[in-house]
């Protein structure tokens, strides 16, 4: 029993980086209905980047400043691979195009940090802490409340401020919005800076746990995707609520069956929700009266 | 004031309009009649930048919008409710009618009373006023074209574009629509409307042009148009 929790603890810590990321795939696709393949990418060059600007600063100054690299990242991401495929109306061009700048990433990642893995130094204590015979890392409680609070900023922005509106509004209807005096080409290279920003942010709350180095975002980014998937392309809850079930998944089939079998879950549990609720387990189609 | 010179649009190779000049002096109401497919919508969605023209000009105020891109259009000051109302689905009636009056919250426009509008459009439709907080994609067909009328208002635009705003409804919401217009026109709102009930509108307009098949075929003074007997015979004679 107390083995079963410790998994769940620390299966949550991982659900909630792929919530985090598959959260960044959603952003773009509300808006553009197009995806960054290269997401796992963001993380990875995010928590790089921070983990050179630690040698000169606390983390918790880095974070702004990776923060910011992040929402750059993401504008030249849409700028050079997703922008001349939606002008082009390619339909499926933008799939090719944001693959490509992701193995270019990791190949610059390469030359400049090396291909070994490297150690993220922990900003908190390193000794678990007990609860009820629980061992919690004090950075996995750190990664859930920090996720959190980026998809919540998100979302309240997104509610209360104009300019959030404005965002909901050209995923609702583009021409409407555009109508509106939205700029929607400007909303949508601000989906992808907000998205490789989370990814960026994802990147050094995980580093600490995790070893850091130009190949962590390839699965990560694409579990992250199958959360996506699994919890419906244009549902908050659904990232939350997928990422943990697979994030849980993983830890108990790595304990209870072995380590070789971890990502089996996870694609059981893409492929039957692809079978059973293709739109996600709390994907909604949105109400359209003619 | 806007005024539209020799348009031509397509979609993809297929011509749909060929050379429309037309013209809605400030403070009028000008109506554009003709039957399904002449190319209304179409003139609609050239001159608010929903499409690009291929050819010809088009100027707002006595500035050239041609080719702009449709938010510059809207923050020139030309507010267009599309055909198909257009709502957003997953926003509420406030918000909606807030977006309808963003660039005056962004600087785009001058903010005049974003707050005292808002209040003026749920005095003039007071279904909305019940409704504020619903989601706008639950609201009925006749409360989204509400919405969409007063959405477009909240831009305090100098040139309003009505498409079809009584498509879909029952008869007593089609004369509360046109009750609408008449009290926009009464207060000095500049109008191009497009309706499928040619004979009401010719009654709100001032000056209506006919299109057909993407000519302008006739134009004159409403009262004119209302009395030409092939105008009486083609778009008259079925509507009410
Ligand atoms: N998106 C589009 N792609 C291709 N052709 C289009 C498109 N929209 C309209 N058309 C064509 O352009 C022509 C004019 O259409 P338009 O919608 O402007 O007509 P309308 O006068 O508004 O008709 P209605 O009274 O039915 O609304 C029609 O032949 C139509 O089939
Ligand atoms: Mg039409």
């Amino acid at each position: 029993m107390e083995i079963l929790a410790q998994l769940i603890v620390s299966g949550i810590a991982l659900g909630m980086i792929y919530a985090v990321i598959a959260f960044g795939y959603q952003l773009t696709f509300a808006t553009s209905s197009t995806l960054n393949f290269g997401q796992g990418e963001a993380l990875m060059l995010g928590a790089l980047v921070g983990l050179s600007l630690v040698g000169y600063m606390n983390y918790w100054l880095m974070i702004p400043l990776v923060l910011i690299f992040g929402a750059m990242q993401g504008v030249f991401v849409e700028r050079v691979a997703v922008l001349p495929a939606l002008k082009t109306k390619s339909e499926f061009g933008w799939i090719m195009t944001t693959i490509s700048l992701a193995i270019i990433f990791k190949n610059v990642a390469e030359n400049i940090w090396g291909r070994d893995d490297l150690t993220f130094p922990s900003p908190l204590p390193t000794s678990p802490l007990q609860f009820f015979g629980i061992r919690v890392l004090p950075m996995e409680i750190l990664v859930v409340f920090g996720a959190l609070a980026i998809m919540l900023a998100v979302e309240i922005f997104n509610r209360k401020s104009i300019y959030g509106k404005a965002v909901v509004a050209t995923s609702n209807d583009r021409d409407a919005a555009g109508l509106m005096g939205i700029n929607t080409g400007m909303v949508i290279t601000f989906s992808y800076a907000l998205s490789s920003m989370t990814a960026a942010f994802a990147g050094v709350l995980v580093a600490p746990l995790t070893l850091t180095g130009a190949t962590m975002g390839v699965v990560l980014g694409l579990k992250a995707f199958a959360v996506a998937i699994i919890g419906g392309l244009n549902s908050g809850m659904g990232v939350i609520v997928g990422g943990l079930l697979l994030g849980i998944a993983e830890t108990t089939t790595g304990y209870y069956i072995s380590t070789g079998y971890k990502d089996v879950p996870g694609l059981f549990l893409l492929l039957l929700v692809l079978a059973i609720k293709p739109a996600g387990m709390f994907g909604k189609s949105v109400i359209k009266k003619v | 004031m806007l005024e539209i010179q020799n348009l031509h649009a397509a979609y993809g190779k297929v011509e749909v309009l060929h050379g429309i000049s037309l013209e809605v002096p400030k403070g009028k109401v000008v109506t554009l009649i003709g039957s399904n497919g002449a190319g209304k919508t179409t003139t609609m969605r050239a001159i608010s930048g929903m499409i690009k023209p291929a050819s010809g000009r088009l100027s707002l105020n006595g500035i050239d919008i041609t080719g702009m891109s449709s938010n510059k259009i809207a923050r020139s000051g030309l507010a267009h409710s599309p055909e198909g109302r257009r709502v957003f689905a997953t926003l509420s009636v406030t918000d909606n009618l807030l977006l309808g009056a963003f660039p005056r919250l962004t600087f785009g426009r001058p903010r005049g009373d974003v707050e005292g509008d808002l209040k003026r459009i749920f005095d003039l439709f007071p279904r909305l006023k019940e409704r504020e907080n619903q989601l706008a994609g639950t609201l009925s067909g006749g409360e989204q074209q509400m919405l969409a009328m007063g959405r477009a208002l909240m831009l305090n635009p100098d040139v309003l574009l009505l498409d079809e705003p009584s498509m879909g409804l029952a008869p007593l919401l089609v004369e509360e629509v046109f009750r609408i217009i008449r009290e926009l026109k009464s207060r000095g709102i500049t109008m191009l409307l497009v309706e499928q009930f040619a004979a009401a509108a010719l009654n709100v307009a001032d000056y209506g042009y006919v299109l057909e098949n993407g000519h302008i075929s006739v134009h004159g003074p409403a009262e004119q148009l209302k009395n030409d007997p092939a105008v009486r015979e083609a778009y008259l004679g079925a509507a009410h």
